[in-house]
């Protein structure tokens, strides 16, 4: 069951996290273009190779309905396989499988897996209200009939923190809580942002006692464990084993994937802190044949330092509880034993709305081809990633191999 | 208290569940094939996906799964019930709610503890919150909340008097520390509108409640930064000293002004004050009162005002 692992991500692109407020405005139409001809560049392949689209559905600019169809025709791409993947900060991960089984279905030979994240400039008599909503109530649908809008929004539960916050105290209650831990998975990020000039604190280190100290936004999480929310964009090419054969550079294969999710709010969950990354990750490592041990880096979805915590536990890096000590005995930057977030990860790159996850998609492509520059690892075969949507309530995983 | 709070919208399915609260009953679903208890309301059975659910009521014996304290509000509109403590519950029949507690200091919440609900009254056509509280509180005295406006005792603070040459005495009021909070006034409607027609700014965002309901990322109207600025004359600051020896005192202006969080309409404010800087100046004696303006309950000041006093 499963990929056999002929299809490879080939080539990708990533605007530079940049704050909304200075960041250019660009049509998403226009973005996918932009990313989409730069990820071409990068394969070293022609848009006349691509044919097959995976995009977003929600929060797509120009279009509520029908955008794969739009995003054909102004590009100019004859698609044989078209798919729209709303999976939150999950997407990314559910794009690159999605793409992969197309591939090996035999429907398509190369696939543009693309998410615009910058602003698109405001039209003369454009009705804001939807961003204005957005802005208000994050994640949380306001739609009458909504379950959320009537049995969390009166009694201010929205957005993503006091969830994470909750699955965080949880946590505590069970395992007990070391602060320090959690704020050292923000520091060795930080640390590896110090050798990425694309990340948004690229030139500021970080330290525990100034993560302990900065502001807390809801018990027990301090703002410096929580992404910053930032424009961007990114888009990947994953192609057939021929088509990877004529790349410029060397292809990540996929080689396993899961996905699991059974609810939005985690309140919900059958046990809060066992979190869905769990079965989806012992399937990719089955699929690929592969044990958490074997990675050479994970690239660990990190929206909230707990995100990153209970999914190290929860994918099996760590048993259940453990996750803690580990965070304490093992150095998680690029030149430590275990090498997580090498571009910083999202809390240190900037979180660019659904495209943030791909940021971690795109550093286990770019390590394995060789290309990290200064924070490249010695040797990096086979990366782990994982895509986290949602209150930890879709979330995936892949294991990416080189050949 | 703020009025753009978002309110439950009963459907036809989840009726039943409200009408209980306002009863001050609890209501929940109860699948007839499997047994199963079910919340949120549904047609359907989640885990059987049966359509027959029958109401039944429960005594609202619950457990604390999960909690936390909110330092910055999930809405400029919650200022008013800082620290929120939003949780998630879990009845004794096995579904969990999504919740607050009420009554409660931080010290005694504990994941675990037992709980008992609150029928809260959160408005004047009877709508009721399911909230809980523990055991050894009264839930009755919780289902009201405190009125709002509830002006804490005036404890004048005993003033010193400085005389403007004692040059250590106006160096030792520099300090970190803010002085006790003002007292409370609300800003309505009303005023907003009143600053609008006297400043001409009547921009929509500030005076149109309808539009701004829809289409403002505050969910509602919010007052001008400069009304709120001026209310300070409203506001007498509890400082715990008195300048003296001087001819004359004038308002220089301001070092620095922010407006770093809105005040939507119906929000009560109050402000505090510390002294910055003292210095000696060619006219005469500069002090910088750092005066912050803050919705109540909100961490995060409205107005940051470093304003200028010359005395001379």
């Amino acid at each position: 069951m499963g990929l056999k692992g002929h299809a490879a991500i080939v080539g990708s692109a990533q605007y530079k996290p940049e704050k909304y407020a200075t960041a250019p405005r660009m049509f998403h139409l226009e973005q996918v273009a932009d990313l989409a001809a730069q990820a071409l560049r990068d394969a070293g392949l022609q848009a006349s190779d691509l044919d097959g689209l995976v995009i977003n559905g929600p929060q797509f600019h120009e279009a509520s309905v029908f955008v794969p169809a739009m995003a054909a025709e102004y590009l100019g791409l004859r698609l044989n396989f078209a798919e729209v993947v709303d999976l939150g900060g999950c997407t990314s991960v559910g794009m690159v499988w999605r793409a992969a089984a197309a591939i090996e279905l035999g429907l398509c030979q190369a696939v543009l897996c693309v998410l615009p994240a910058r602003m698109a400039p405001m039209g003369p008599d454009e009705d804001p209200s939807w961003m204005a909503r957005a802005m208000r109530f994050g994640g949380h649908s306001t739609a009458f009939g909504a379950p959320e809008a009537e049995f969390d929004l009166p009694y201010g539960h929205m957005g993503q923190n006091t969830g994470y916050a909750m699955i965080a105290q949880r946590y505590a209650a069970q395992y007990g809580y070391d602060p320090r831990a959690l704020a050292k998975i923000a520091v060795d990020q930080r640390t590896n942002a110090q050798y990425n000039p694309r990340a948004m604190f690229y030139g500021q280190p970080l330290t525990i006692e100034q993560v302990l100290a900065s502001k807390k936004v809801a018990d027990p999480l301090h703002v410096l464990e929580i992404v910053m929310p930032v424009a961007g964009g990114a888009a990947l090419i994953i192609a057939s084993k021929e088509v990877a054969a004529r790349a410029r550079k060397r292809p990540s294969y996929i080689t396993g994937f899961g996905e699991h999710l059974a609810f939005k709010s985690p309140s919900y969950a059958a046990d809060m802190v066992q979190t869905p990354i769990g079965p989806a990750s012992r399937r990719a490592f089955d699929m690929a044949g592969l044990k958490p041990a074997d990675v050479d880096a994970a690239q660990i979805y990190d929206c909230y330092t707990i995100t990153a915590l209970l999914t190290l536990e929860d994918a099996g890096f760590c048993a259940k509880g453990e996750g803690m000590s580990f965070v304490r005995e093992h150095d998680l930057t690029w030149r430590g034993d275990f090498p997580m977030n090498t571009h910083g990860g999202q809390l240190s790159f900037g979180q660019a709305g659904s495209a943030g996850g791909m940021s971690q998609v795109i550093e286990a492509v770019t390590q394995i081809a060789g290309e990290a520059g200064e924070r490249q690892l010695a040797q990096c075969d086979t990366v782990y990633v994982s895509g986290t949507g949602g209150v930890m309530s879709e979330q995936g995983a892949l294991i990416l191999q080189g050949a | 208290m703020s009025n753009n709070k978002p309110m439950p919208v009963p459907t036809e399915i989840s009726a039943p569940f409200w009408e209980g609260l306002k009863a001050e009953r609890l209501l929940i679903q109860q699948c007839n094939q499997c047994s199963h208890w079910v919340f949120y309301p549904r047609r359907h059975c989640p885990q059987c996906l049966a359509h027959e659910l029958t109401w039944r009521e429960v005594n609202g014996e619950a457990t604390l799964y999960s909690f936390t304290v909110t330092r910055i509000a999930t809405l400029p509109d919650f200022a008013d019930e800082m620290p929120q403590m939003l949780a998630v519950i879990e009845l004794a029949q096995g579904v969990r709610i999504n919740s607050n507690l009420v009554g409660l200091d931080e010290s005694e919440v504990k994941i675990g503890m037992r709980l008992q609900p609150v029928f809260a009254e959160v408005d004047a056509k009877g709508t009721r919150l399911l909230r809980f509280t523990g055991l050894d509180k009264d839930p009755q005295a919780l289902k009201t909340l405190p009125a709002a406006v509830e002006q804490p005792a005036v404890a004048a603070p005993s003033v010193r008097r400085i005389a403007l040459d004692d040059e250590a005495a106006l160096q030792a009021l520099v300090s970190d520390t803010f002085s006790p909070w003002s007292n409370q006034i609300v800003v309505d409607q009303g005023l907003i509108d009143a600053f609008a027609l006297l400043s001409g700014d009547d921009y929509w965002i500030h005076t149109d409640p309808e539009r701004a309901r829809k289409q403002s990322p505050f969910g509602g109207t919010i007052a001008h930064g400069a009304l709120v600025q001026i209310l300070q004359s409203r506001m007498q600051l509890k400082l715990d000293y008195e300048i003296t020896g001087f001819s004359n005192m004038v308002n220089y202006g301001s070092d620095r002004l922010r407006f770093p969080a809105p005040v939507p309409a119906g929000s009560i404010i109050h402000s505090r004050a510390r002294v910055k800087r003292v210095e000696r100046v060619k006219s005469g004696t500069q002090m910088t009162l750092e005066l912050n303006t803050h919705v109540l309950g909100s961490e995060r000041p409205s107005v940051i005002n470093e304003l200028v006093i010359l005395y001379m």
